[in-house]
């Protein structure tokens, strides 16, 4: 299978890069009804196809799962979620033949095993549903041509996109179609009805196409989302420990503080999060990310190349074939960190505590979202693709790290998104090393305005607040917001 | 010993810009166990936070633990609700989240719950078995926590304060939601630590409700001040509220759109080998007033899930909603556009960042938070329904910012907004206080002159509203008895049940 993206030519591979339409509420107006009556057989049932499942059944479509015949037998995890929310299981060979559309919600390194066993048994005509695009992107999986391919990806995790629905509203979600396999052109309408069947019209759904999905998908996670959140914390941890900070302060302080910090860059941006910065705090967190996005920069722009040329998931895909050798290293050493083994300290970090002593991890955010944002638009992604992959999703990876630190956010990300983040972290943390040399305990551990003057110069704060403010990420960011602002905080302090 | 456990001076707590206590004085000696009432919003709560020190305000609370003792030197709050959390921290579960079987196991059971407070507190574990068997929670050690009901949480928490066995030992509500024989093994489980030592401040506004025979002192907070009562018959008697007249747009008759509300025929529920619903047969026809009674953990909140579309097992089970055979394609928003409903647990996980005014004009689209715009028409009588209940001056504020008793108004406010069929009215006067209890229950009588159709679930001994008329009892997730309200005899042992 060669990579899909590689075999178009230039004008097509913009073409789909470019795919970025913000839908209209009204675009959803005939409800599910383009799936009603349809079978709807899931692959999989963990927390997004559990889920998922639950929802389109309360919205009147008919949902049943199958798995492979070892976790029926064996009467799994992925069985007993079914079968106890009384929903049908069958094998491949006892549903697959008879479904309208199916879903495949399994983890993408399975996806070719998954799709190359089903699709002979799918019935003419049928549709075959992706949650995300790296097997047809990146592996280039070849779809029979009558069948439909599209996608629809909730950006949230599955319990969010339950919780959301049952209250009526819904999450983000980002459709498309395959324009290699819409034979019949019902590839949008369909997507569009199951969106709604998961309450994902409410909150805002962005179309999109495979190739805009996972060259962003691929940039944001191992950049800002997962790569900079944890190179930072190990650094900023590693800090405190050598100036003296207490250990289990350091640890609740690197542990809760993203996801405090992040809470507001959700709310309202870049702006809202370093708003939360006394004045003196803020021109010294933008100065200070303006040097970061200047070091990384470059690391940045290495890893969008290597994502649009395909050679990140050929590597990628070589570790794979390898027995997992290199993510299986990196995850072992990420277990083993100093910030992993010190439990968070019992001692209370107020809410602006985590702003006015972590002032670090405000110029990290900032500069990765920046970064990640600009050198995506750079590539020839539209900025509303480019938002969802970086500051929207910032908030919610940091709330794994808030639960049970990294090893855990790394549980919980996609195999891809981890086997990234360890990609940039081992690159970045010796880039950022003559850096991290000249950062002392009022930048993290410390008040950073503690003994100082808190005056500022005029000009210099209307300048620092202007350059934050006109950043594209907070123009397209605000109108995105306002289709999701219904949406609950996740907290964990 | 000389020293009071507890003195307060000159305390004064102000929020935004009303002042909530003035000036207050108390002093609690060593030996004495108070009541403390008050109408709801008088600041019964904001004064025990402060006590057990979980909120600042102005002026001096001392307090003085007895050294001598061995009891942990302690203040400790027990909420009239309780949030727990899931092993990684995150309290973010939602409505009915308990009726879903998910197998990710990161929601502590009863069990590993209680030992890591036992461990926690240094506790000895011989006692908590007699605890837990007082409140017949034994059976539901393995549960995980995300399964118990409100009123289950609440005998947890409960469990653990006495087993805690603090220096002072202050609860908010004690007897919300607890049937009368809980009621009962706790009033008896209360007087047994104060022989230890414990000194109790229960705050409760019900006057005909039975206390420990411990509790000695009487109080209630009246316009911003302390007053000390001689005995509990000085609470003072709450003006009536006056009825005013209905919306002219809630005297139009339901439109029904079948005969058959509900009909259950042969429902099981069960959970792995736990079964909470057997055999339920059982027919709501439009107009009929239903009283649904049982002990906690009988059910009941499973069976109006049912009813609700909330519940994921509907879809195996043979049920008719509204002339509608379940699972036929309707979706969960084409069964509740029928139903106005309002339970401890729906309060429990309502968005509170909601204003009062939005709030109740969700309840047009059944939703948690309001996501539309509402047409002219409808947002002219949420005004008028607000004006009806006296809520004016709170329209814009957020829900959260008010009483319990207040939210509590809102939220039944947001069950009729829409004029529906069916009123599921699960133990709707939680929290509120006398005069809003019997103002509430006039109020539905009213209501239900239209010809709704009503299902209340209440304990026997509160305040029902009159126009009831049929009954039905669950015990053990089995029907014991189901009839008209005269015809059912209530025997001793019903009375002790429920």
């Amino acid at each position: 299978m060669a990579n899909y993206f590689n075999t178009l030519p230039l004008r097509e591979k913009l073409n789909q890069l470019g795919v970025c339409d913000f839908m209209d509420s009204s675009e959803f107006l005939d409800g599910v009804s383009a799936v009603k009556g349809k079978k709807l057989v899931i692959v999989g049932c963990g927390a997004q196809g559990l889920n998922q499942g639950l929802n389109l059944r309360d919205s009147g479509l008919d949902v049943s799962y199958t798995l492979r015949k070892e976790a029926i037998e064996n009467k799994r995890d992925s069985w007993k979620n079914a079968t106890e929310n009384n929903f049908a299981v069958g094998t491949y060979e006892e549903l697959i033949p008879n479904a309208d559309v199916v879903v495949n919600l399994t983890p993408d390194k399975q996806h070719t095993s998954v799709v190359t066993s089903i699709m002979p048994l799918m019935k003419e005509g049928a549709t075959l549903m992706y949650s995300h695009g790296f097997n047809i992107v990146e592996e280039g999986m070849q779809i029979r041509k009558d069948l439909t391919v599209i996608m629809v990806a909730p950006k949230c995790p599955g319990s969010e996109v339950r919780a959301e629905y049952v209250r009526g509203f819904g999450v983000p979600t980002l459709i498309a179609v395959h324009p290699e396999n819409d034979p019949q052109g019902k590839g949008l309408a369909q997507a569009k009805a199951y969106c709604v069947g998961t309450g994902g019209h409410k909150a805002g759904v962005l179309k999109s196409s495979f190739v805009a999905e996972v060259k962003s998908d691929l940039m944001g996670e191992q950049t800002i989302l997962c790569g900079l959140l944890q190179t930072g914390s190990i650094l900023s941890f590693d800090k405190m420990i050598e100036k003296g900070i207490d250990a289990g302060y350091a640890s609740k302080l690197v542990q809760y503080g993203v996801e405090v910090i992040t809470e507001a860059l959700k709310q309202g941006g870049i702006t809202a999060m370093m708003d939360r910065l006394n004045n003196i705090a803020k021109i010294k967190a933008f100065e200070v990310s303006e040097e970061l996005k200047t070091i990384m920069r470059p690391l940045f722009q290495k890893h969008q190349d290597d994502i649009m040329s395909g050679e990140f998931s050929r590597i990628m895909m070589e570790d794979w074939a390898n027995g997992d050798k290199n993510l299986l290293a990196w995850r072992a050493e990420t277990g083993e960190t100093a910030f992993e083994k010190t439990p968070a300290g019992d001692v209370k970090i107020g809410d602006q505590e985590y702003f006015d002593n972590y002032t670090l991890m405000v110029a990290f955010v900032r500069a990765g979202v920046e970064l990640a944002f600009e050198t995506m638009v750079d590539a020839g992604i539209k900025p509303e693709s480019a938002y969802y992959e970086s500051l929207h999703e910032t908030p919610l990876i940091a709330n794994t790290i808030a639960r049970k630190k990294l090893f855990e956010m790394n549980r919980v990300i996609s195999d891809t998104a981890e086997y990234g983040c360890y990609l940039f972290d081992q690159a970045c943390k010796p880039l950022l090393s003559d850096f991290m040399k000249k950062v002392d305990t009022d930048l993290v551990g410390k008040n950073f305005n503690e003994g100082k003057d808190g005056a500022v110069d005029n000009r210099a704060l209307i300048a620092v607040n202007d350059a934050l403010r006109s950043h594209q990420v907070e123009v397209v960011g605000a109108e995105l917001r306002k289709a999701m602002t219904a949406m609950k905080s996740i907290k964990t302090v | 010993m000389s020293e009071p456990l507890v003195h307060i001076q000159n305390l004064t707590l102000q929020y935004q810009s009303k002042v909530v206590l003035k000036d207050l004085n108390w002093v609690i000696n060593h030996g004495e166990n108070w009541l403390l009432s008050g109408a709801s919003g008088s600041g019964k709560t904001s004064l025990a936070k402060i006590i057990a020190g979980l909120q600042p305000s102005i002026g001096t609370v001392k307090i003085n633990f007895n050294t001598q003792s061995n009891l942990p030197a302690k203040a400790l709050y027990v909420e009239s609700w309780y949030q727990f959390k899931n092993v990684e921290g995150v309290a973010n579960f939602y409505y009915q989240q308990r009726y879903t079987s998910q197998q990710t196991k990161d929601i502590l059971t009863v069990n590993a719950e209680l030992m890591a407070y036992g461990k926690e507190n240094n506790l000895d574990f011989s006692e908590v078995e007699i605890l837990l068997n007082a409140f017949g929670f034994s059976a539901l050690k393995n549960s995980q926590l995300i399964e118990l009901s409100s009123g289950e949480h609440k005998k947890l928490q409960l469990v653990k304060a006495l087993w805690l066995k603090p220096h002072l030992l202050i609860i908010d509500q004690p007897y919300t939601g607890l049937d009368a024989a809980s009621r009962q093994n706790l009033n008896n489980l209360l007087d047994e630590v104060t022989k230890f030592g414990v000194q109790l401040i229960l705050i409760c506004s019900d006057a005909q409700i039975e206390l420990p025979k411990s509790i000695n002192h009487f109080a209630e907070i009246k316009e911003t001040q302390f007053v000390e009562l001689n005995s509990r018959q000085m609470m003072s008697v709450l003006p009536e509220r006056p009825m005013r007249e209905l919306p002219n747009f809630l005297k139009i008759p339901p439109p029904y759109s079948s005969d058959t509300i509900v009909k259950m025929i042969d429902i099981n529920i069960s959970y792995g080998e736990k079964q909470v619903l057997k055999n339920i047969n059982w027919h709501v026809k439009a107009g009929e007033k239903w009283l649904l009674q049982g002990p906690n953990g009988s059910g009941k909140s499973t069976l109006l899930s049912l009813i609700n579309g909330d519940h994921p097992q509907s879809y195996a089970n043979t049920l008719y909603l509204f002339g509608n055979k379940r699972g036929s394609g309707e979706s969960i928003w084409d069964i509740k556009q029928h139903i106005g409903l309002i339970s401890p647990e729906f309060h429990w996980y309502f968005d509170a960042s909601s204003t009062v005014w939005q709030s109740i004009a969700s309840g047009l689209y059944d939703t948690v938070g309001l996501f539309q715009t509402l047409p002219y028409s409808k947002s002219a009588q949420v005004d008028e329904l607000i004006e009806f209940f006296g809520l004016t001056e709170n329209k814009n504020e957020l829900l959260s910012t008010l009483p319990l008793g207040k939210q509590r108004l809102v939220l039944l406010a947001r069950t009729i907004i829409k004029n529906p069929e069916l009123l599921i009215l699960d133990e709707p006067c939680q929290g509120l206080d006398q005069s809003q209890t019997t103002y509430f229950n006039h109020l539905v009588d009213e209501l239900c002159s239209n010809g709704v159709t009503l299902i209340y679930v209440g304990h026997f001994e509160s305040a029902l509203p009159e126009c009831l008329e049929k009954r039905i009892v669950l015990e053990n997730g089995e029907i014991k008895s189901v009839g008209t309200l005269l015809e059912s005899c209530i025997t001793e042992e019903e009375i002790l049940i429920n």
